[in-house]
């Protein structure tokens, strides 16, 4: 997509709030931006680094509850304090990320969605934030259009700013370091790509953005469970669309977000959550059975089947 | 104090054990296949049902063995068969693919379950539940000594068929090396099915031993994989006696720390040992 598609795809969603747009396409909407951050937040160290995390749920619940107990205790509003919801989940994610972080491959990739399972049984267990009744949060007095709209501005906001993120990471010097890290670890840290320091800043900065969704995310619910906010299928959710939509980009993983987002609520509709749950399990495993390395290399073939117009190759490059 | 110390150490020893028999399994999958199963403890809750569903027609749990264990083996096969393999031949990246789509297989089975049972826990009621054999100062519980002895003899019969037979020490030589041992003409694919049978039949004897001594719920399996988790980590891939070492200490550690913190932290405080053993020895206890 290029530069311009792109800037006119976000000033047809900033201004479709007071184009007519109801409750439901701005609720299906807010939906679909805050899994694209999720995806595209998840990518940067799960797509860039390779190094697989399953426990993004841990970050996004602790956005969450970060900004419930500000609202509850302090009566901050979260569309203020979601940015503190992400230095919590950043802060978490750097002390509890070295230890993972030494690990390699699928031993990272169980440890982390052990760390998903441990701060969802330690947050159940907590007086102070709600245990295991959860925590109720009260939602201004707003009509619930002009509700919709706030929630929908903020997660748009958010999925924004993870977006560029995103593309400034995969296009900076950052990117070209994790690159060499998911490539050979080993052999990057030998020719001096600082491969810790590295690691650490796109686990940080991966958790960051979770979190910062998950503070808007916990408001909009207006009560929270441990049960929803770190729930494993979060992870794996993060993990699908990213999967789906493409490791490698840094737009991929909307592209799967989208999809993801479609297919979940088009099943909802139709169906009973429990049903639905059964239902994308199973379509999500016939879905990896075909599709292991997601939908994007079948796109780019179709794509490259398609004629397409020469394009003026300049003259310096071309060698004999 | 000194009592009840010791009686938590020896029902924690004991479930242990069954945890290292689940983790075995989920072990011995990873280390052939490199495959990550997540969809083992939901396995073997689903064996726990089927327990469930058996006993409540009056037939014992250690009976229902004879019809879990070889309909498991086959599951495990047709697994292979039929759900993994052609994924593994596509896949780019095994690890990310398999604990993708297994988590898939253990949500739509934890579905499956609450939908015909229902989200609340059950319990399986036998004669001996609630009966304890006096040893001294200790009390250990029937059923406990029940699961224990099936883990025990389970695991036993893993580790002469891995180290005694033909078959077995096949699956050994593909666990350490792939390539090696395809070029001693091993097949690989009936190599990589038997180990998915077996391992899939020791989570149905896993499931019919916690049965024995837990209530579960659909969503029981998430708590037996961090377990299972754990044990692998803490034991290193590729060793059954490291499995079983690890499934003690991982059952022991638990219930001598609920003498001091409740039950549901306890998994705060495997994950903190955890964070120091793996900044300590970051592949596990047992890596060769």
């Amino acid at each position: 997509m290029s530069r311009a598609a792109a800037a006119g795809l976000v000033a047809v969603l900033v201004v479709l709030p007071w184009a007519g747009a109801g409750e439901y396409p701005l609720a299906l909407l807010y939906s679909t931006f805050m899994y694209a951050t999720l995806a595209v937040a998840w990518n940067i160290i799960g797509g860039f680094a390779g190094y697989l995390s399953f426990g993004h749920a841990a970050f996004f619940g602790l956005g969450g509850y970060a900004t419930g107990f500000l609202l509850v205790h302090a009566g901050l509003s979260p569309f203020l304090t979601a940015p503190v919801g992400g230095v919590v989940a950043a802060v978490f994610a750097a002390l509890a990320g070295y230890p993972c972080l030494r690990l390699r491959g699928p031993y990272f990739a169980v440890v982390t969605m052990i760390l998903g399972l441990a701060v969802r049984a330690v947050v159940l267990n907590l007086p102070w934030a709600g245990a295991a009744e959860g925590l109720w949060m009260t939602l201004p007095p707003w009509e619930p259009l002009a509700a919709r709209r706030a929630f929908y501005y903020a997660m748009l906001g958010i999925a924004l700013v993870t977006a560029l993120a995103g593309r400034a990471v995969r296009l900076g010097k950052m990117g070209v370091g994790l690159e060499a890290i998911r490539e050979d670890e080993d052999a990057a840290q030998s020719i001096g790509v600082p491969a810790v320091r590295l690691k650490m800043s796109a686990l940080i900065l991966s958790a960051g953005l979770t979190g910062l969704a998950g503070g808007i995310y916990a408001y909009d619910r207006s009560y929270i469970h441990p049960d929803f906010m770190f729930d494993l299928h979060l992870s794996v959710l993060a993990v699908l669309m990213a999967l789906l939509g493409g490791r490698q980009s840094w737009a991929g993983p909307i592209l799967g977000a989208v999809v993801v987002r479609l297919v979940d609520e088009l099943l909802t509709v139709r169906v009973g959550t429990e049903a639905a749950r059964i239902i994308f399990g199973l379509g999500l495993a016939l879905v990896i059975v075909l599709l292991p390395d997601g939908l994007l290399p079948h796109l780019m073939r179709l794509r490259r089947r398609a004629p397409r117009p020469p394009a003026a190759v300049p003259a310096a490059v071309v060698r004999p | 104090m000194l009592v009840q110390a010791l009686q938590a150490l020896a029902t924690g020893l004991l479930t242990g054990s069954v945890y290292a028999l689940l983790g075995a399994g989920f072990s011995l999958i990873w280390g052939v296949a490199h495959v990550i199963n997540i969809a083992h403890p939901a396995l073997a809750v689903g064996a726990a049902y089927a327990v469930y569903a058996l006993a409540t027609r009056g037939v014992d749990p250690l009976a229902s063995l004879a019809t879990v264990v070889p309909l498991f083996f086959l599951l495990g096969v047709g697994f292979h068969e039929g759900v993994i393999r052609p994924a593994a031949r596509r896949a780019g990246d095994l690890v990310l693919v398999s604990m993708v789509l297994t988590f898939g297989l253990a949500a739509a089975l934890e579905n499956a379950l609450a939908a015909i049972w229902g989200p609340g826990p059950r319990v399986v009621n036998v004669a001996y539940t609630g009966q304890a054999i006096r040893l001294g100062v200790l009390a250990l519980p029937v059923p406990h000594v029940a699961g224990a002895g099936l883990a025990a003899v389970t695991i036993t019969a893993l580790y002469l068929f891995l180290h005694r037979t033909f078959p077995g020490k096949a699956v050994r030589a593909v666990w350490q090396n792939r390539d090696g041992a395809a070029l001693c003409a091993i097949n690989l694919r009936q190599v990589t099915s038997l180990t998915y049978g077996l391992a899939v039949a020791s989570a149905g004897v896993a499931g019919v031993a916690l049965a024995l001594i837990y209530s579960f719920s659909p969503a029981t399996h998430l708590t037996w994989l961090v377990f299972v988790f754990l044990v692998v980590i803490v034991g290193g891939v590729g060793s059954l006696v490291g499995a079983v070492v690890a499934g003690m200490v991982v059952g022991a550690v638990t219930n001598l720390a609920t003498l001091v913190i409740p039950f549901a932290w306890a998994p705060f405080l495997l994950f903190a040992s955890l964070g120091i053993l793996l900044l300590w020895r970051p592949t596990g206890l047992f890596r060769r």
